[in-house]
């Protein structure tokens, strides 16, 4: 665990930093894939992304503002500091969501082609993900003796983060991108989503910080079970198209 | 095998069933652990309670303020940035003095010069508790590996904002506690 990096002066956090390098790498390799499979033009990969992505941190802040524009008409600098925790996370989703839905729309990008061509970028982002809970010690696991146990929070647990991890890389192997191998547009993008769910399923039970409903069940694995259902549903109406991404395009 | 709608039918299936058996199956035959119940220091969990002596030579817990807003501020007499928003928690001392806000700086003695963060305190004129850790046990507990760190604590001991570093702005430290007290005790 290294919530912190200190370099001299700077402390630097290290799940910030594993995210942005996982985005930044996620993106990258998605532009090239897009490049060699030539279904979506690969600058739009980049620039849908970096809309949602601006439009979101814009958006975050506008809407913490909105919460208290008596403190920042005193201090309107403010409205640019780099600071995180002055940002509105549910409205930085909605404008991001929204901004890049736009820019899509605008764009005339075809839906499912451009969620497939996003699916390696959100892949490795995930694989990030768990890295930044071992980094940060977030998601941790449930107080365990085994071989394989980390110390965290004084006591030795499974090392979920890094189930988290493994079982991210194994769904990015099963839907990473292969020559050849002619699939619907959108089963990439809805098995990723499907098997990403069935991880989870796996992994919350052996977390220590799960939210519960009724009782004992573990709100994250209900969720989850949903979204695996609605994406199934939906790859099984995709998989009744033709199997040639270009031509059968919603 | 090649995929296609008839035989993902099944495979749909499988997988559906064997998510649902594997969600049953943890959820009757393990004890699932809510979050928040480990004290831990971050953001959505307890904050963990700890006893300190201050500069006046007062003892106060944490617990001692459920039921309080508290920012909970770890600093050093050598740390530049940890003094430059000191007058920031003084002035936010003044200005919510009356309401259900506690401010508690930990100054980290055990690797401090005790007679200049007293003399800091002195000269700036601080009116909130400056608590010390003689031993490091609290700033540990906290993992202060970076000064300053703030926590904001909302009125049930839940951390809700961890800021690592520093000096926060005002604004900053407005908006955090505005946006606590605002939540109904």
């Amino acid at each position: 665990m290294l919530p912190i990096l200190q370099i001299g002066p700077l402390a630097l956090q290290t799940p910030g930093l594993i995210l942005l390098f996982g985005l930044w790498f996620g993106l990258t390799l998605a532009e090239k894939l897009a490049q060699a499979e030539k279904k979506v033009d690969p600058n739009t990969i980049y620039n849908l992304a970096l809309t949602g992505l601006l439009a979101g941190i814009v958006g975050a802040r506008l809407f913490y503002v909105a919460r208290f524009p008596d403190i920042f008409i005193r201090d309107p600098l403010s409205l640019f500091s780099p600071n995180t925790a002055m940002l509105d996370t549910i409205g930085g989703f909605v404008t991001g969501g929204l901004a890049a839905l736009i820019y899509g729309q605008r764009k005339n990008l075809p839906l499912w082609l451009t969620m497939d061509a996003f699916t390696p970028a959100l892949s490795v982002l995930l694989i990030a993900f768990g890295l930044a809970h071992f980094a940060s010690g977030d998601a941790f696991g449930m107080p365990a003796r085994l071989p394989w146990s980390v110390r965290l929070w004084g006591e030795y647990r499974h090392p979920t983060q890094l189930y988290e991890t493994l079982l991210a890389a194994a769904v990015a192997l099963i839907v990473w991108p292969r020559r050849g191998v002619m699939q619907p547009a959108g089963i990439r993008f809805l098995f990723f989503i499907a098997l990403s769910a069935f991880a989870r399923i796996l992994v919350e039970s052996f977390r220590a910080d799960s939210a519960l409903i009724f009782g004992s069940l573990r709100t994250a694995q209900a969720v989850a079970w949903i979204i695996m259902a609605i994406s199934l549903g939906l790859a099984s109406t995709r998989l009744r198209q033709p199997r040639d991404g270009h031509s059968m395009e919603n | 095998m090649r995929l296609n709608a008839q035989n993902f039918k099944w495979i749909q299936l499988v997988l559906l069933l064997l998510a649902a058996a594997w969600i049953a199956g943890t959820t009757l035959f393990t004890e699932p652990v809510e979050g928040g119940r480990v004290p831990s220091p971050r953001a959505g969990f307890p904050a963990p309670d700890f006893t300190l002596t201050t500069l006046k030579g007062d003892t106060v817990s944490l617990s001692d303020y459920r039921g309080k807003v508290v920012l909970l501020n770890f600093w050093a007499a050598w740390c530049p940035p940890c003094k430059a928003e000191m007058p920031a928690f003084e002035a936010l001392q003044q200005a919510y003095q009356g309401e259900d806000l506690v401010i508690l700086a930990v100054n980290t003695t055990y690797q401090d010069d005790l007679s200049a963060a007293k003399e800091f305190a002195t000269s700036n004129g601080l009116t909130f508790p400056i608590l010390l850790d003689l031993d490091g046990k609290v700033s540990n507990d906290y993992q202060i590996l970076a000064m300053p760190g703030s926590f904001f604590i909302d009125r049930d001991g839940i951390i809700q904002e961890v800021i690592v570093g520093g000096p926060m702005s005002e604004t900053l430290i407005q908006t955090q506690v505005r946006n606590l007290l605002a939540e109904v005790p």
